[in-house]
């Protein structure tokens, strides 16, 4: 079964948290949220794990006990230690003691925690914070797993083994939706949904998005159109929407490229008044 | 022109812990170098010692040719990882604090700020926050630009505008370094510096750090038993949209536990990214 | 759930050292310390019967300075500089006794017997004549005051910033580190001192509490007296990663001095098993000398010791804590090779690395 939203709204107080927004989440693959600070990733997932009320659309999710969690910011209790951490959430999800030990030592070893299993969680760096969240969320085998910003934070070396984690469990057949802040991490997802303020502005495979993007971009020494503009390493990417230029050199565009060129859209769209 | 920044044999120890071993280079004036490196790398110990705020076992760090200390600081622009603001005082109230702290006047705010003048700094989004830390951190001109994970958490087009800031600032002829975890971050860096296990492991850019470590793509219908298959031999596998990758293996060996799964793919040999690099040396 | 909750618990050493020594310093306070019944007071007796005044007079009177020549002026000198509560002066029909009221509890008990003893002796309360409560209380909850702002308020202020992450700010810009501290404590020490003033004035207003003393004397003792309790805030947030931990350890320095300063339970009750604690307290000599001060004008000749005393601890415990708190801001001074040290921040120490 594919999971996900159907024109979802959520609204808190004044704010529209999420306006209008679907997403399709198929089980065996990643999904990934993308979008800045204040988008509405945290709520989406949210929506997916009942924190979150949705005021207008629908939900297609599991039994709640078929969800896996993983809240942005760790997941962890510091003051327990590794082992401990995982008997109180088995424990909480109802597992007996013989499957939380042998689930949990199996995930902790594919974690790369066994030798951590003694220390205390508030001491473990970053990444292996963040790992244990990962365990944690998938004692209980759930059959769809949300994880809310996992990489953020976390060192490029631990978010490579944490990459090898997520992909174990999609491939492995469970539905995979993460929110990241990390651009060319969603470019090796299978699908990406990109949020502004609430409002879907990209959705589709990365390589399809790239496909897709309207006009093309070429690399500038000193661009004409700064509005049209932005920095890539010592010169500038530009947008051009309406075709090629005659000047600069096309370059192949990113999932960042895109993802500029998509909000730029909604600035041009919101300024020619169309 | 000499360089703004300068370690040399930069080494430090906790006791028998060394968390920072013999730790040399340079960052010129008008450069953007990039710190890249796993938790525990030694990253944040060796930017302490350049900020003057840790003193070093031995081998030293200079900022603008001198010990890193009050003098120095005064034309060092710093903007940690928590920004350093007060969340309390106003947008203004921040700004006035940091000039007069650095014996400048305060500069005009402009654009979103200026309209956001009198709101409190926890009041803001994310991306506003970002932008008054680097003006704060601006307003003296300074010569050298030290920026931990400048743009963490923002999305990309005003990522994309706080670069521009900070390459003008580069232009300016400041030397400008800049610690992150994001590989876009990396990639706006003129040169990349990257530490592992308190050493200083490679220089240079993407390209350069990552010759030598190879990736092979593994194009498949059938890609979870490929995925399975590797896992089962032992490999760091990665998704990789809808294919597989193998960080750092021979193409024929990959090949060969596929077929002895009966999984027939095509394997090529690709470059690595950056990070299946770090992982690689970390392994 | 019961079980994360002990485990957790059991990491919090703040939180535990709490639940264990509290009930067991209450226990010791209230059990051996907490005493309103004085068991001696002591008392002079003067003029030319003064021996035999010292022989006859009640147990309870501990008369322990007997001076036949000794007059109505002595009787009050002595009162004022605090070195006998009771004075019995003989000489004239009836015995003249003066009684000390800023010794609340003493004067309580003394007045008591000495009014079971009728026309035989004439009793005069000095300095609190109706032996009301509140001119006693009143100047012990100035040091209360300055006690919870100089620790609690002050501690707070200075976690606050190491909370923000903005105290590594303040280390990297060029700022001495002399200028933060002073730029950091002087808010408090104003605040605290009006506070004060604004007590001591409504005190003296609404409960008639007289201030008979010198205004300067009384000044200098508070001032001394902030200057510990500010060190000690000083030093707490220095210790302290949270506002909630810094809390925790000013309420462990706070409460032993409530009980055991001579605030609430008279020190002369407190046995001597316990009160060699008070005289370790600052807020014991301040509390004395605001009470000499504020009601018996007494002046430095007989406060001298407290002073003495305050301005030890001040140096001592300020100065300290000042040294502390400047090694967060400027730590890369005194570093000594080998020496286990770690930075003063607030992240996970690179140690544990993956």
């Amino acid at each position: 079964m594919t999971f996900g939203l159907e024109s979802v709204t959520v609204r808190y107080g004044g704010t529209t948290a999420l306006a209008d927004v679907s997403l399709d989440i198929p089980p065996g693959q990643v999904t990934a949220v993308v979008g800045g600070d204040g988008a509405g990733k945290s709520t989406l997932l949210r929506t997916l794990v009942g924190e979150v009320v949705v005021d207008d659309g629908s939900l297609r999710i599991p039994e709640p006990n078929e969800v896996g969690y993983l809240s942005a910011g760790g997941g962890s209790w510091k003051d327990l230690t590794v082992d401990q951490n995982v008997a109180f959430v088995g424990g909480s999800f109802g597992l007996t003691r013989a499957e939380v030990d042998h689930r949990g030592g199996l995930l902790l070893e594919r974690a790369g925690l066994t030798e951590a299993r003694g220390r205390l969680a508030g001491r473990l760096s970053g990444g292996m914070r963040t790992k244990l969240g990962y365990v944690l969320a998938m004692l209980h085998q759930p059959r769809l797993l949300v994880l809310d910003e996992p990489s953020t934070g976390v060192d490029p070396v631990s978010r490579v083994e944490l990459w090898r984690l997520i992909s174990e469990t999609a491939a492995a057949g469970a539905a995979v939706v993460l929110s990241t802040t990390y651009l060319d991490e969603a470019e090796r997802t299978a699908s990406v949904l990109l949020l502004s303020q609430g409002r879907a502005l990209l959705s589709g495979r990365p390589d399809e998005l790239i496909a897709r993007m309207p006009g093309s971009v070429t690399r500038v020494a000193s661009p004409r159109r700064p509005e049209y503009a932005w920095r890539r390493g010592a010169s500038f990417h530009e947008w051009w929407p309406d075709g090629l230029p005659a000047e600069g050199d096309q370059v192949q565009a990113d999932l960042s490229d895109v993802s500029i060129v998509a909000e730029l859209g909604q600035l041009t769209d919101a300024g020619s008044g169309s | 022109m000499s360089a703004v920044v300068v370690a040399r044999g930069l080494t430090r120890r906790f006791g028998d812990f060394t968390a920072v071993d013999d730790v040399t280079f340079d960052v010129r004036p008008g450069e953007v170098v990039g710190l890249l490196g796993a938790n525990g790398a030694g990253k944040t110990t060796t930017l302490r010692m350049l900020l003057g705020l840790l003193a070093p076992t031995s081998g030293t760090a200079s900022l603008l040719g001198a010990t890193p200390d009050r003098q120095t600081r005064r034309r060092l622009g710093y903007v940690p990882q928590g920004l350093g603001l007060y969340t309390e005082l106003t947008v203004r109230q921040n700004v006035a604090f940091s000039a007069q702290a650095y014996a400048v006047p305060a500069l005009p705010l402009e654009g979103a700020l200026a309209d956001a003048s009198e709101r409190l700094v926890r009041d803001l989004p994310l991306g506003l926050q970002r932008q008054l830390a680097f003006v704060a951190a601006l307003q003296h001109a300074p010569e050298v630009l030290v920026l931990d994970e400048p743009t963490s958490g923002v999305e990309p087009l005003a990522s994309a505008r706080l670069w521009d800031r900070i390459r003008a600032e580069a232009e300016r002829g400041a030397g400008v370094l800049v610690t992150t975890h994001s590989m876009e971050e990396a990639r706006q860096c003129d040169r990349l510096l990257l530490m592992a296990d308190a050493r200083l492991v490679g220089t240079g850019s993407e390209t350069d750090l990552v010759a030598g470590t190879s990736a092979v793509a593994v194009v498949t219908d059938a890609w979870t038993e490929a995925f399975e298959a590797l896992t089962r031999a032992g490999e760091l596998v990665t998704l990789d949209g809808r294919s597989v990758r193998v960080v750092d293996r021979d193409p024929a060996v990959v090949e060969r536990v596929l077929q002895d799964a009966g999984v027939t793919a095509r394997v090529t040999r690709v470059p690595a990214t950056l990070e299946e690099r770090m992982a690689a040396l970390s392994a | 759930m019961i079980l994360k909750e002990f485990r957790e618990l059991r990491r919090d050493r703040r939180t535990m050292a709490m639940l264990i020594v509290l009930p067991i310093l209450l226990l010791v306070v209230f059990g051996y310390a907490a005493n309103f019944n004085v068991e001696t007071i002591g008392t002079a007796a003067l003029g030319p019967q003064a021996q035999q005044v010292a022989d006859s007079a009640p147990e309870v009177f501990d008369v322990h300075v007997v001076d036949t020549e000794g007059d109505d002026a002595t009787a009050r000198a002595m009162l004022q500089d605090n070195e006998v509560d009771v004075a019995l002066v003989t000489g004239s029909q009836p015995v003249q006794a003066y009684v000390d009221g800023s010794a609340l509890f003493s004067a309580q008990k003394a007045t008591a017997v000495l009014g079971q003893m009728g026309d035989r002796v004439s009793v005069d309360v000095l300095y609190n004549p109706d032996l009301t409560t509140a001119w006693v209380m009143v100047p012990s909850i100035t040091g209360l005051i300055l006690m919870f702002i100089g620790t609690v308020v002050t501690s707070i202020g200075l976690v606050r910033e190491r909370e923000n992450g903005t105290l590594e700010q303040l280390a990297v810009m060029p700022l001495r580190p002399s200028s933060v501290i002073v730029g950091k404590i002087t808010p408090y020490f104003v605040l605290a001192a009006l506070d004060m003033t604004i007590v001591t004035v409504l005190g003296v207003l609404l409960f008639d509490v007289p201030f008979n003393g010198n205004v300067a004397l009384f000044a200098l003792g508070a001032a001394l007296f902030l200057f510990v309790v500010l060190g000690i805030g000083v030093f707490i947030s220095t210790v302290s990663q949270t506002a909630g931990q810094s809390i925790q350890l000013a309420f462990f320095f706070l409460l032993p001095q409530i009980l055991l300063s001579g605030m609430i339970f008279p020190l002369d009750a407190i046995p001597w098993g316990v009160r060699w604690i008070s005289y370790l307290l600052p807020l014991t000599y301040y509390t004395n000398i605001a009470q000499g001060v504020m009601l018996r004008d007494a002046g430095l000749d007989s406060l001298w010791l407290s002073f003495l005393v305050l301005t030890g601890m001040a140096l001592v415990v300020f100065v300290g804590a000042v040294l502390r708190f400047r090694r967060d801001l400027a730590p890369g001074r005194r570093h000594q090779h080998g020496r286990h040290e770690r930075g003063h921040t607030d992240e996970v120490p690179e140690v544990e690395a993956a």
